[in-house]
């Protein structure tokens, strides 16, 4: 028996799948995007900026038994000419479900919303914001029925190597910007157990000449693993490692933000902000503290969408998170699988392979509008 | 990062559960046996559709007999008194419609509203009912997904002309939808199903039915919200 409630987890061998849409309303391969708002608050903006008046003004009750919706149509062109559409679903999670004790709620959002997708017979989906993290957290590939669909995992991607990758390449072209050396820089990556922070931890490794790397996670056993993989690394506590950096790289996710104070750390400083969701270039301001939102690429053209505004994009025509990057980038290559999947099977090879289809197609490392 | 609480073990033969049971499988048997009746009314009204309702008919009749039974296995007297009060709104506005030749608000009750409503209770309950009751609600969950399909392919087939008919229709029954499950909510939830859960699913179910039918997203929003309002009027 599985502990989330509403999802017919185990129990429905006598109903017929669904595996496709039975109203597959799209007569071309789409990719998929699942998100959500980044807070009960944002919801009111967004529901007015998608023509969703319904869905404004409504309480955290309402979207704990809201059902997923396929909410904005996304248009992208490649810098090759080719052009593709997507479908972004609100899964109607929002992050103070985790906040306030709401676990079996955030499950069956993320859960829906994949079936919802699924059903819409998108060729790949990416999970975005809490989504893949939810996923990963909760263990949710041991819940392989939702209702009469089975999930077919092949066909969603975590978007964490794009992102891994992307926050990677910010590191190295924003220590250029800022003169900072790599050969002499200490860089602590926080959340470096996780999928998107060991990957970076290998990258940074075995593609750096970096003179020291913090590693700092929750979990010790896991920690000393990474260690031990790595060959190298200290690991140390949030304060003890904040004061020697030269470079953070953060992409620990936390339903709730955390206070940095920015007279504990070395100026100049590089804060990549990885985590989600992202507002510590809000919190931290102070002269040689360079904030920049991690895991965002920037592409060569407009991107005809209306959610990336909505969800407050700074430059919501160009800008959008790596992960998403992902779906568009495997539907443009055809690479219908689940590119990104399971925790800590990011290789560097496939980061290459992601980076080189990343740049074919115009996508680039958001660089340029640092905050702090 | 919370954790999920482990579900706590049900005691199918507590007096707590067995007082909840009651009910609840009353409602079940009730809806089922309605399904039955308002089959068999729509097979007159759709004479060209007899032998399919017919078949529909029978179906639900045969549900109403396995879920008969899984109050039986846990020695559960059904509160029928309760059920045919829980659904006396519903079965009202079906019988008004059906007296007014309106296929198109009985083809919602019945077939969207009605077994939408079955299809998410019955989804979120499996996983926790006991052995007996599962195996009964699993072959049954699978039905009423042709019986969904049913409405939507007719509503379908003249959506153009049951369109105005539907949204007017949604208005008034769907309210009823909400405070039937406002109701039911704190004996489901003995039965490990809760509130929020149901109202998930039943939303996905009838959305969906709705698009398929041919309504938009938007117009589909606007149709729960319109029921929501009402119920909180």
């Amino acid at each position: 028996m599985g502990w989330c409630s509403g999802l017919n987890s185990c129990a429905s061998l006598f109903v017929p799948f669904v595996s496709l849409s039975p109203f597959n309303p799209f007569s071309k391969e789409m990719f998929g995007l699942i998100g959500h708002s980044p807070s009960l608050e944002r919801t009111h903006e967004i529901a007015r900026e998608l023509g969703l008046p319904e869905c404004a003004d409504r309480d955290l009750e309402f979207w704990c038994s809201a059902p997923p919706q396929a909410v904005d149509t996304v248009r992208v062109k490649s810098a090759t000419g080719q052009e593709i559409e997507g479908q972004y679903i609100d899964s109607g999670f929002l992050p103070e479900m985790l906040t306030n004790n709401r676990g079996k709620t955030a499950v069956r959002k993320v859960l829906n919303a994949m079936a919802h997708a699924q059903k819409l017979g998108l060729s790949v989906t990416a999970l975005g914001g809490f989504s893949s993290i939810v996923f990963e957290n909760f263990n949710l590939s041991q819940t392989r029925l939702v209702r009469n669909v089975e999930l077919d995992f092949a066909r969603f991607t975590t978007g964490n190597t794009h992102t891994a990758y992307i926050i990677c390449r910010q590191v190295e072209e924003m220590a250029k910007r800022l003169n900072l050396e790599l050969s002499r820089a200490t860089v602590a990556v926080c959340g470096a157990t996780g999928d998107i922070g060991s990957a970076v931890c290998q990258w940074l490794n075995a593609r750096t000449n970096i003179q020291d790397l913090l590693l700092i996670a929750r979990q010790e056993d896991r920690l000393q693993a990474l260690r031990d993989d790595l060959g190298r690394g200290k690991i140390l506590s949030l304060e003890e490692s904040l004061p020697l950096a030269d470079i953070i790289v953060w992409v620990a996710s936390m339903p709730k933000g955390v206070e940095i104070d920015p007279a504990m750390l070395k100026k100049p400083c590089l804060i990549i902000d990885g985590g989600y969701p992202k507002n510590m270039g809000t919190k931290i301001q102070a002269p040689g503290v360079h904030v920049l939102s991690g895991g965002i690429v920037e592409h060569t053209l407009d991107i005809d969408s209306r959610i990336m505004r909505a969800i407050g994009m700074v430059n919501p025509k160009r800008h959008i998170f790596a992960c998403f990057g992902e779906s568009m980038l495997l539907e443009f290559e055809k690479w219908y699988t689940n590119f990104s999947w399971n925790r800590n099977q990011i290789t560097i090879e496939k980061m290459l392979q992601i980076g080189e289809a990343s740049i074919k197609h115009g996508f680039k490392p958001l660089l340029l509008d640092p905050v702090g | 990062m919370p954790q999920l609480e482990a579900p706590a073990a049900i005691d199918y033969q507590s007096e707590t559960y067995k007082d909840a049971y009651s009910r609840i499988n009353a409602i079940v048997i009730e809806g089922e046996d309605e399904a039955a009746s308002n089959y068999v009314r729509l097979a007159e009204l759709m004479p060209t559709h007899a032998e399919e309702l017919a078949d529909l008919a029978k179906m639900e009749a045969r549900h109403k007999k396995g879920f008969t039974a899984c109050g039986k296995n846990l020695n559960v007297t059904p509160d029928m008194d309760f059920a045919k009060k829980f659904f006396s709104d519903l079965h009202g506005n079906f019988q008004v419609a059906a007296a007014g030749g309106n296929i198109v608000t009985c083809l919602l009750i019945q077939a969207l509203i009605i077994e939408a409503f079955a299809i998410s209770a019955y989804n979120v309950y499996i996983p926790h009912a006991d052995d007996f009751a599962r195996k009964i609600t699993e072959s049954v969950v699978k039905d009423e997904y042709l019986h969904l399909n049913f409405g939507e392919q007719w509503l379908k087939a003249n959506f153009e002309s049951a369109k105005a008919e539907l949204e007017r229709a949604n208005r008034e029954n769907l309210a009823i939808v909400w405070r039937m499950l406002d109701e039911v909510a704190a004996d489901a939830l003995v039965l490990g199903m809760e509130k929020e859960a149901l109202m998930e699913d039943f939303t996905i179910a009838y959305q969906e039915a709705l698009q398929n039918i041919g309504f938009t997203t938007r117009e589909t929003l606007r149709m729960l919200t319109a029921g929501l309002a009402a119920a909180a009027a």
